[in-house]
């Protein structure tokens, strides 16, 4: 391999990466902006959005990497797959709003955030539980197809990542920009108090960041089985808390800042681990969450917090 | 009528009685010896951990049923070296567990662990609690080396026995292999940050060196991380002969997904750790086609004098054991013939009575008569090559027909 095709190479991991990172990266931004509130159970509303996906395409008969579809089963399938697996985590994360976090909505401190860690490890260990702790293998259903770009490897499943994610995103973006609803959610973020008086519904608001937040974690889920080929209870932990990186670098609260950031540390972790070294890659993202914290703490594109009181 | 001071006497009492194995009607029974079994039973290591404790429950069960000691009974205790915090063995609660076995009096030898990160936690508690155990898989050579006494044989006298030999052997000779059998002439190095995986990886390094096979580089993968797709991708811009893995089955099965889309050709192998049910399950065909794996014994489900204990671990579990299992079975005879020497010699059955008697015994078991040295090692050193190899006809998760035993590695 020539030292481009290796920079190349690494490019096309890096985004691959970075694209996943960026759709968890926005449910952690979403609920910020409205909330402001660090919602780790995020983490493993990721991981069990895999398991749904597993499950469902379990359910159409598919296992291990022997079934191969094309055409339009294949498109079928898969969009079956992500709107079970988006709809379920969206609702699991309305569920999960609703039972823990309303209750303490108007605690100030730090309870809110402690209770979503309990209920991160409740996630985990009910998956735990359920799968018996194996890693399990999962269904490849697309056709082993890949591409030789300028001495560089791009596959099909990587182009169905930059596919789905750009189009979930720019979705999202759209929804929050033009619709009723979205506007709700931008008063919200600005000012609950006034949005409140404007004639805002804020527990509606609310169950919709959380809705679309889980949904996109849910898809981030059925993508990673998907590009990986298996999912275990673990998954969660260390892409959580580098998109949860990837959050705070674009600046959390903000939208582009999210995907912007998540494609960053994407590649940042790729790149380091090729001219690095492995080891180091951890090292490095982290080191960026404490200068981003220290220095500008309102990250790439945040604006300097808007008067909250 | 009993009051409640009076049911909470009796409670007591019954407990006090349970606590010393024998209830008052069991008075005139036989004295119960436990046995301690710790391997990491959830996570990553659950399914090859569960063939291994299977392996030394039916040592035990055999004994039990055939009166093999007469007067005594063995009762296994069961502990669980991992956490699902880990997600897989976690030395933390090895440690944890090793405490808890010093500190149960009744409790006079053990089996495990399965993995070494576990058993350096553990050797200096065991060695301070005179308690000795028998692993049946963990290959680490620092545990029972003399340069580290200090560390993990603090009160001197070998606690740590095994029933397979060490990554000193496991490492150089697949470095052999590697070179004699199948050419090769360069190579890149991985491990899994774990401490048999660095040991391992360190140990077969070190042989590569020596006899000038050229190693390309070394990289260290993070067992909770999916993503290798970097680390692999540098691999193949550089583009050795072969890969050597040093590590367990965590960060092995994303290894064997991710290395069949990116260096598909490479040869690749690694050792006990890549012996595993996992590897056929989860990382599946035709990803693990092809690997190469070692263990730090025998090929012992090959063995004739093995076949009938195969055949009643198969009827009793429904599955087929794994060699480590069959290493946990002979951990079990010889725990079981030190008993019967002590209660020969009409000794007591302590902790200490028990080291010593493991560590002076010649026990035939399965892989021959095993015999240690003063550290804790077999004094044989046998290292067998498998490579694996879909066999259709047979269930994935069947070690013995996907694990194709190749031979045992050239010394080094």
């Amino acid at each position: 391999m020539t030292f481009s095709s290796l920079l190349l190479q690494q490019t096309i991991n890096g985004l691959s990466l970075g694209a996943m990172y960026a759709l968890l990266a926005l449910g952690f931004t979403l609920i910020y902006g409205i909330l402001e509130l660090i919602n780790f159970a995020h983490f493993n509303v990721f991981m069990i959005g895999s398991f749904v996906a597993l499950w469902v395409l379990q359910g159409f008969g598919l296992s291990g990497q022997a079934i191969v579809l094309t055409g339009l089963p294949l498109v079928g399938v898969l969009v079956a797959a992500f709107a079970v697996t988006m709809g379920g985590c969206g609702l699991l994360g309305v569920a999960i709003e609703r039972v823990t976090l309303r209750p303490l909505r108007n605690v100030t401190g730090p309870a809110a955030m402690i209770t979503t860690i309990g209920v991160s490890y409740i996630l985990f260990n009910i998956v735990l539980l359920i799968t018996s702790a194996q890693t399990m293998n999962f269904p490849n259903p697309l056709p082993p197809l890949q591409w030789n770009v300028g001495g560089a490897v791009v596959t099909l499943q990587e182009l169905l990542i930059w596919g789905v994610a750009p189009i979930l995103m720019l979705g999202l973006w759209a929804f929050v920009q033009k619709s009723r609803l979205g506007k709700a959610m931008r008063a919200t973020a600005q000012d609950p108090e006034a949005a409140r008086m404007m004639g805002v519904e804020v527990d509606k608001v609310v169950m919709t960041a959380f809705f679309l937040g889980s949904a996109l974690a849910g898809a981030g889920g059925m993508i990673f089985g998907l590009y990986y080929n298996f999912t275990s209870f673990l998954i969660g932990f260390t892409a959580g808390l580098r998109a949860f990186t990837a959050a705070v670098l674009g600046g959390i609260g903000n939208v582009p800042g999210a995907m912007v950031g998540g494609i960053l540390i994407g590649l940042i972790e790729a790149y380091s681990g090729q001219f690095i070294a492995t080891e180091w890659a951890d090292v490095i993202i982290f080191s960026i969450l404490v200068l981003v914290l220290v220095f500008r703490p309102s990250g790439l594109f945040g604006r300097v917090a808007p008067t909250k009181s | 009528m009993i009051t409640r001071r009076a049911a909470a006497q009796l409670l007591a009492s019954t407990a006090a009685a349970a606590a010393l194995g024998a209830g008052p009607a069991a008075a005139a029974a036989d004295k119960t010896v436990v046995v301690g079994v710790h391997l990491p039973l959830t996570g990553a290591d659950a399914q090859s951990a569960t063939l291994i404790l299977h392996g030394a429950q039916l040592a035990f069960d055999q004994a039990n049923d055939s009166n093999a000691v007469p007067g005594y009974t063995f009762k296994v205790k069961v502990f669980d070296n991992a956490t699902a915090t880990a997600g897989q063995y976690d030395p933390a609660q090895a440690a944890t567990n090793a405490r808890k076995m010093v500190s149960d009096p009744h409790l006079v030898a053990a089996i495990g662990p399965e993995m070494s990160g576990d058993g350096k936690a553990q050797a200096p508690i065991l060695s301070q609690g005179d308690l000795a155990t028998i692993t049946p898989a963990s290959t680490n050579p620092d545990i029972t080396n003399p340069r580290f006494a200090a560390e993990f044989m603090p009160a001197g006298k070998a606690i740590y026995f095994r029933t397979v030999t060490t990554d000193a052997y496991q490492g150089p000779e697949m470095t052999m292999f590697f070179s004699k059998k199948l050419g090769v002439k360069s190579v890149y190095i991985l491990d899994d940050s774990g401490a048999y995986g660095v040991g391992l990886a360190d140990a077969f390094e070190a042989q590569a060196k020596k006899i000038g096979m050229k190693v390309m580089g070394r990289d260290r993968l993070d067992p909770k991380n999916s993503d290798y797709s970097t680390t692999l991708t540098k691999i193949k811009s550089i583009n050795p002969q072969a890969l050597y893995y040093g590590g367990v089955d965590q960060a092995g099965v994303k290894l064997v997904k991710q290395s069949y889309q990116i260096i598909p050709k490479m040869i690749k192998g690694g050792g006990d750790g890549m012996y595993a049910p996992d590897i056929l399950t989860a990382a599946g065909f035709p990803a693990a086609e092809g690997w190469y794996a070692t263990i730090a014994a025998p090929h012992l489900v090959g063995e004739k004098q093995a076949q009938g204990v195969i055949q009643a671990y198969t009827s009793k579990y429904g599955v087929e054991p794994s060699d480590y299992a069959l290493t946990a079975y002979d951990g079990g005879l010889i725990i079981i013939g030190a008993v019967k020497t002590l209660v020969a010699e009409k000794k007591p059955i302590t902790k200490a009575t028990m080291r010593d008697a493991i560590g002076a015994s010649k026990t035939p078991t399965l892989q021959g008569v095993v015999q240690f040295d003063k550290n804790g090692d077999m004094l044989s050193h046998t290292v067998s090559v498998y490579q694996i190899r879909e066999d259709k006809s047979k269930p994935l998760s069947d070690m013995i027909a996907q694990y194709h035993y190749l031979g045992s590695a050239p010394e080094a």
